[in-house]
């Protein structure tokens, strides 16, 4: 009986990880994917906001403010940086592709690059939000990560009720679908662009917390979920909130049965290859219009 | 008899006559080029300095495999760094594992980044804007994680080091001075090619694919053909360069050498500061970001506030100080210099050159080819059998 218990447990385990890790990248994507439904820019800079995140609540903890305001900084910088990201380099440059990958990509390397000089390479540890575990039917459950699990479901089913239950939202929603009609309806453009790279910075800053917590804050964290990222987006669909948070849980779940049965050195890879081959078979994703594909 | 009346054109230019009119800037690029052929041997150039100058123009091909592709059809690649690596690591593994020749391997890289530019060429003709960007990208981090997974055999973050050198001749000085000219004579032979290419007929159909590529269908020239063309190009003169560099003193199949994105985003600076889509200005921007850098690596000048020598923050304010010149010099240096060095003639010459103020070449001005609108007239007299041929 036991032989027949253990492996069940652990599929129930890998479950649970592979949840964990789903909300992380779908906190991670659905801010990628809102940047390019409302201004059509990959922002590469998004990977920035997740150090920023992650070192924001290291320094407020190391000021002795504590992990919870920690986590408050962790969403209001990222937020702050993502806004003047927009406001003093992006816009300028928004409908120049290749401008606007090359200055995010400029902007992501100085962001690592500065946090490696004064931070060095090693990691820096994040105290718990709250400290404990329990064991439910063979599946251990630290309640920090379970913490961790349901603010970051919290905030995605906020912003979707902000999305559709707002006057902003629902704005965020009409510039996505065209922004010449949603303008000429009266909706105030910049207010919504600027909403959305506040909302996507917070989103990934909390991210970055979530994940410092987890494994630690580092110089270089913010490139593996934003490559992550662009693969839960291209599966999903660009620019669709509910593809991405469907395209975070396939390839959580993918993630997460590949490090554990396969090879633990294999993060990344599978979802990166998964992607090359949708972008190439099925540009659209799951829930992108197909017009997008130039 | 298309021959006959290439060598008259040959005669008019190389004539006195000829060599009066051609633009100041010709003289220029021969000064330069005759100085860097002549430094090693005349002008007393260091060992040190050779080997660096031997990197600046593997790091300049790069960039110029990049621009030919990018600057001029409009196929923008992420993933250069993707052929540089299929040259280099392929022949390094073939000469490690299998003791192949240098020469044999370097041809084998080559072929391999061909086939690599197939890969990238085929879907580029169904994607576009984001997905392409995307669909380049991706390759060489994948790569990056092949490499740590089976360091065994690639050698991971360390890369394969210590392949068979290409060139050996004696002592330390000899041998780097053989290699830089072994560089420089690549370069030479690149750049020329891509130069010759870029400023014939081929080459107004490649900067027209970038405009339009309707309009290049309508006109009765297939754009796919020279898309996949000029793709393929590129990626076996970045596989050749990245081959023949594992192959010298400075260089080693090492991700930081051919695959990481920092150098990618340097390759994109280089060209696009030096003036994106000229082949010149890949030149010229290349040059600037290895020594610039360089030259910031070496400022031992203490920063006032935050107390820390400008060496040691040396990649963090250079990409500050690039993004400022990408933002506020966006058509390049070479374009720009171009631009105001006409600028400056003409009021020289008492205003009889006229100078166009959108940046191009003005009107009826037959030596006054801009760089970027590639109004070579120069070339017009070969490159028509030229495209005859390639139409069809």
């Amino acid at each position: 009986m036991p032989g027949t218990d253990e492996p069940s447990g652990m599929i129930t385990q890998v479950l649970v990880n592979a949840l964990l890790l789903s909300a992380l990248y779908a906190l991670v994507a659905i801010g990628f994917t809102m940047i390019f439904g409302i201004v059509d820019i990959l922002n590469l800079a998004h990977g920035a906001a997740i150090i920023l995140g992650g070192f924001s609540a290291f320094y407020a903890v190391q000021l002795g403010l504590g992990i919870w305001v920690g986590g408050l900084a962790a969403i209001l910088v990222p937020a702050l940086f993502s806004l003047l990201l927009y406001w003093i380099l992006v816009k300028p440059v928004q409908h120049k592709n290749t401008m606007v990958i090359i200055t995010t990509l400029i902007v992501l390397t100085m962001i690592e690059e500065a946090f490696r000089i004064v931070e060095g390479t090693g990691s820096h540890v994040l105290p718990s939000l709250v400290a404990g575990g329990t064991t439910i039917g063979g599946v251990s459950i630290q309640y920090n990560r379970a913490v961790l699990f349901v603010a970051s479901w919290l905030a995605i089913g906020g912003l979707f009720i902000f999305i559709n239950r707002t006057w902003l939202g629902q704005a965020i929603q009409g510039v996505s679908m065209s922004t010449r009609g949603s303008v000429l309806v009266g909706v105030d453009h910049e207010k919504v662009v600027l909403a959305t790279f506040g909302i996507a910075g917070g989103l990934a800053g909390w991210a970055g917390l979530f994940m410092g917590i987890s494994q630690g804050v580092t110089w270089d964290m913010g490139l593996e979920p934003l490559l992550i990222a662009f693969a839960i987006v291209v599966i999903g669909g660009m620019g669709s909130i509910k593809g991405s948070v469907v395209g975070a849980h396939i390839i959580g779940v993918i993630e997460t049965v590949t490090t554990t049965y396969v090879d633990a050195r294999l993060t990344g890879v599978s979802a990166l290859v998964i992607m090359m081959i949708i972008i190439v078979a099925m540009p659209q994703g799951l829930y992108g219009q197909p017009g997008e594909v130039g | 008899m298309a021959d006959s009346s290439l060598v008259g054109e040959v005669r008019a230019r190389l004539s006195w006559a000829g060599l009066k009119r051609a633009p100041i800037r010709y003289y220029l690029a021969a000064v330069f080029l005759v100085g860097l052929a002549l430094g090693p041997t005349l002008g007393g150039m260091g060992t040190l300095l050779m080997l660096q100058w031997t990197t600046a123009f593997f790091f300049v091909m790069f960039v110029l495999s990049w621009d030919f592709v990018a600057g001029y059809t409009g196929q923008v690649s992420f993933g250069h760094t993707l052929f540089f690596t299929a040259g280099g690591y392929t022949t390094a593994a073939l000469n490690l594992y299998l003791g192949v020749d240098p020469l044999l391997g370097i041809l084998a890289g080559t072929v391999v980044a061909a086939v690599s530019g197939l890969f990238f060429a085929l879907p580029a003709l169904r994607l576009g804007g984001h997905y392409l960007a995307l669909f380049t990208l991706l390759p060489p981090l994948i790569l990056v994680r092949i490499f740590v997974i089976f360091s065994d055999y690639t050698g991971g973050s360390g890369g394969l080091s210590n392949p068979e050198p290409l060139l050996e001749a004696g002592d330390f000085a000899a041998n780097a001075q053989a290699n830089y000219y072994l560089a420089f004579a690549l370069l030479v032979g690149i750049f020329a090619l891509l130069w010759t290419i870029t400023r014939s007929d081929t080459g107004r159909i490649l900067t027209a694919i970038r405009e339009s590529t309707d309009a290049v269908q309508s006109s009765g020239f297939n754009p796919a053909k020279y898309k996949v063309y000029s793709m393929v190009l590129s990626a076996v003169i970045g596989g050749l360069a990245g081959a023949v560099f594992v192959h010298t003193p400075v260089g080693s199949a090492s991700p930081s050498q051919l695959l990481d994105l920092s150098l990618m985003l340097e390759i994109l600076l280089a060209s696009i500061i030096g003036g994106f889509g000229t082949i010149t200005g890949a030149l010229v921007g290349g040059l600037f970001i290895f020594w610039g850098l360089d030259w910031l690596e070496g400022v031992e000048y203490v920063l006032p506030v935050i107390q820390t020598p400008v060496g040691e923050i040396a990649t963090l304010l250079f990409f500050g100080v690039l993004l400022l010149l990408v933002y506020f010099l966006e058509e390049g240096i070479l374009p720009w210099s171009y631009r105001q060095g006409n600028r400056v003639l003409s009021l020289i010459r008492g205003g009889q050159r006229p100078v166009a103020t959108d940046g191009g070449a003005p009107d009826g001005a037959g030596d006054a080819e801009g760089v970027a609108s590639h109004e070579d007239s120069m070339d017009q007299g070969t490159a028509g059998s030229d495209a005859g041929r390639d139409s069809q």
